[in-house]
């Protein structure tokens, strides 16, 4: 499956890597701050943008190509509002959409890609969101890949069965096979929930996850998160002044 | 889901600003909510149920030839968990989206979590609360399914549009009538799988108390809609409400709602930049702030 790169990625070793995920994870919501309220000179603005994210990824040693691939998950939505700005005799809002939506993409990817999300979800929980609901999205990260793959074998085991049939007559009874499958991965899925929790107490779990690292907010973190908050914005002065 | 997720850059900064500030007591909240009478021992049934969620993207449902849907999930979670819990699965839904899979922005999350985890998911339930045990059961699942569907996009759509993104009224025709087709799709879709699941086991579906107010529960589902449509309407037509005396005069941010962040937006626009990402900065710690005394007060209440 194509996100478990992203495991791969966010277990490197570099001094990014290192840092504390809320120093980073400030510094992302800066940069997403100083790039979602630029209007001046845009397009130059981005290219700096681009040119610090892309930087910063290959200090991080993740692969640069790759990286700029899957930001482009955003392209298909973002293109058609763009191309209706075009129609609408506005092309600079269409280019400013693009640009800010994929910048935007690639730097949350930026940090996702150095930043265990167990890690990820443990720093915002120290900085006050609700552990629930910080420890429902880790169940679900977790269990994402397994019911996928579960889902991934219902649809095979259909089509051998004659599910991708084309036929317009046979489509009332596809369509509820294709919701008694929904249903049976509904219940397997509540099952599979029971057993976790069973297994989680027998290993004695109290009611909260514990990492096995604990968070420190050493002073290089602090060092970080002053220079890569600063960067964006210096950018963006000098940038604004010179145009 | 993906047709209605915004992403970073599309909102303009009072949208996602107000946006994220309401969600913030929103969210803490469904979470409080969800967390009465619920022991921890239900955290992985939550997870799981949200990869369900998830993983039920991968079961296509024929309609027409040649093309297909799938299960958006948020009505058909609130039948099975309740609305809260089915708010605080589809809040982890969209925030693993927006973190993981770059599908939905940080900035816009707030936007996001509030039109598909609370208000789409809250639309969703209500038919099947008001109606769940009458003769119009099925009736109201399946409007459950499409009230979701459609409750998220208009919201979308005029967010959007007070962002002042362009959409001419035929650009916005064809896109009410693509979330048409897919709130109807996903009401039949819904529908199906509640009788599905009804026949492997009837306990999973809930029961919503009988003897509701038949008239105060329209009332209320009235007003979501109408509440949504006006909404989508007002921002179509910001014209209309400059001349209720909102003039902003500055060309580009012709559709300013009033709003905590309204104001000053218009008077540093014209003024250095400077002031204007200070005072985005200064949204995003009074966001957090506010996330962080929420965060504070559950806790507080917990171990009470």
């Amino acid at each position: 499956m194509h996100h478990v790169v992203l495991e791969r990625w966010s277990r490197g070793s570099s001094p990014l890597h290192r840092r504390d995920p809320r120093a980073k994870f400030g510094a992302l919501l800066i940069f997403l701050v100083v790039l979602a309220t630029a209007h001046r000179s845009l397009p130059i603005l981005s290219v700096a943008l681009l040119a610090l994210l892309a930087g910063t990824l290959l200090w991080a040693r993740i692969p640069l190509s790759r990286a700029l691939a899957r930001a482009a998950v955003v392209l298909p939505f973002t293109l058609v509002f763009a191309a209706v700005c075009w129609v609408a005799g506005d092309p600079a809002r269409g280019l400013a959409l693009l640009l800010k939506s994929y910048l935007s993409a690639l730097a949350v990817l930026a940090v996702i890609s150095t930043t265990p999300l167990p890690l990820l979800l443990h720093g915002l929980e120290t900085a006050g969101v609700p552990r629930f609901l910080l420890m429902v999205a880790q169940f679900l990260y977790r269990y994402l890949f397994v019911i996928s793959e579960e889902a991934q074998h219902m649809r095979v085991a259909a089509r051998s069965r004659g599910a991708g049939t084309r036929e317009f007559a046979a489509q009332p009874a596809r369509f509820r096979a294709a919701a008694g499958a929904l249903a049976v991965l509904f219940a397997r899925s509540y099952a599979r929930a029971g057993d976790i929790h069973h297994a989680m107490l027998a290993r004695g779990f109290l009611g909260h996850f514990r990492t096995l690292g604990s968070l420190d907010f050493g002073r290089t973190d602090a060092a970080f998160l002053a220079l890569a908050s600063l960067v964006p914005v210096l950018v963006r002065v000098v940038i604004e002044r010179m145009t | 889901m993906q047709a209605v997720h915004i992403y970073d850059g599309f909102l303009s900064t009072p949208v996602w600003a107000t946006m994220d500030v309401a969600a913030v007591p929103a969210v803490g909240y469904i979470v409080r909510r969800a967390q009465r009478g619920f022991d921890d021992s239900r955290v992985p049934l939550l997870g799981v149920m949200g990869a369900f969620v998830f993983a039920a993207q991968m079961i296509n449902f024929p309609v027409g030839v040649g093309t297909s849907g799938h299960l958006v999930g948020g009505a058909l979670l609130a039948c099975t968990l309740g609305p809260a819990t089915a708010g605080v699965v589809m809040c982890a839904i969209i925030a693993i989206q927006a973190l993981v899979f770059q599908d939905g922005g940080i900035l816009a999350l707030g936007a996001n979590l509030v039109n598909m985890a609370i208000l789409g998911v809250l639309a969703g339930y209500l038919p099947f609360y008001l109606w769940g045990q009458t003769a119009w059961r099925k009736l109201a699942i399946f409007a459950g399914g499409a009230l979701s569907v459609m409750v998220s996009a208009m919201l979308a759509l005029a967010e959007l549009l007070l962002s002042g993104v362009p959409m001419p009224g035929s650009m916005l025709g064809i896109s009410l009538g693509l979330f048409a087709v897919s709130a109807l799709l996903e009401g039949a879709i819904t529908l199906a799988v509640v009788q599905a699941l009804e026949a492997i086991q009837p306990g999973f579906i809930r029961k919503p108390a009988t003897g509701r107010s038949f008239a105060r529960g329209a009332v209320g589902l009235a007003a979501i809609l109408l509440a949504a449509v006006g909404f989508l309407f007002a921002s179509a037509a910001p014209d209309g409400i400059e001349r209720l005396g909102l003039q902003t005069g500055v060309a580009h941010s012709r559709a300013v709602i009033r709003s905590p962040l309204a104001d000053y937006e218009l008077d540093f626009l014209r003024t250095p930049w400077i002031r204007r990402a200070g005072a985005g900065l200064a949204g995003v710690g009074l966001i957090y702030g506010a996330c962080w005394l929420i965060g504070r007060g559950v806790a507080r209440r917990r171990s009470a």
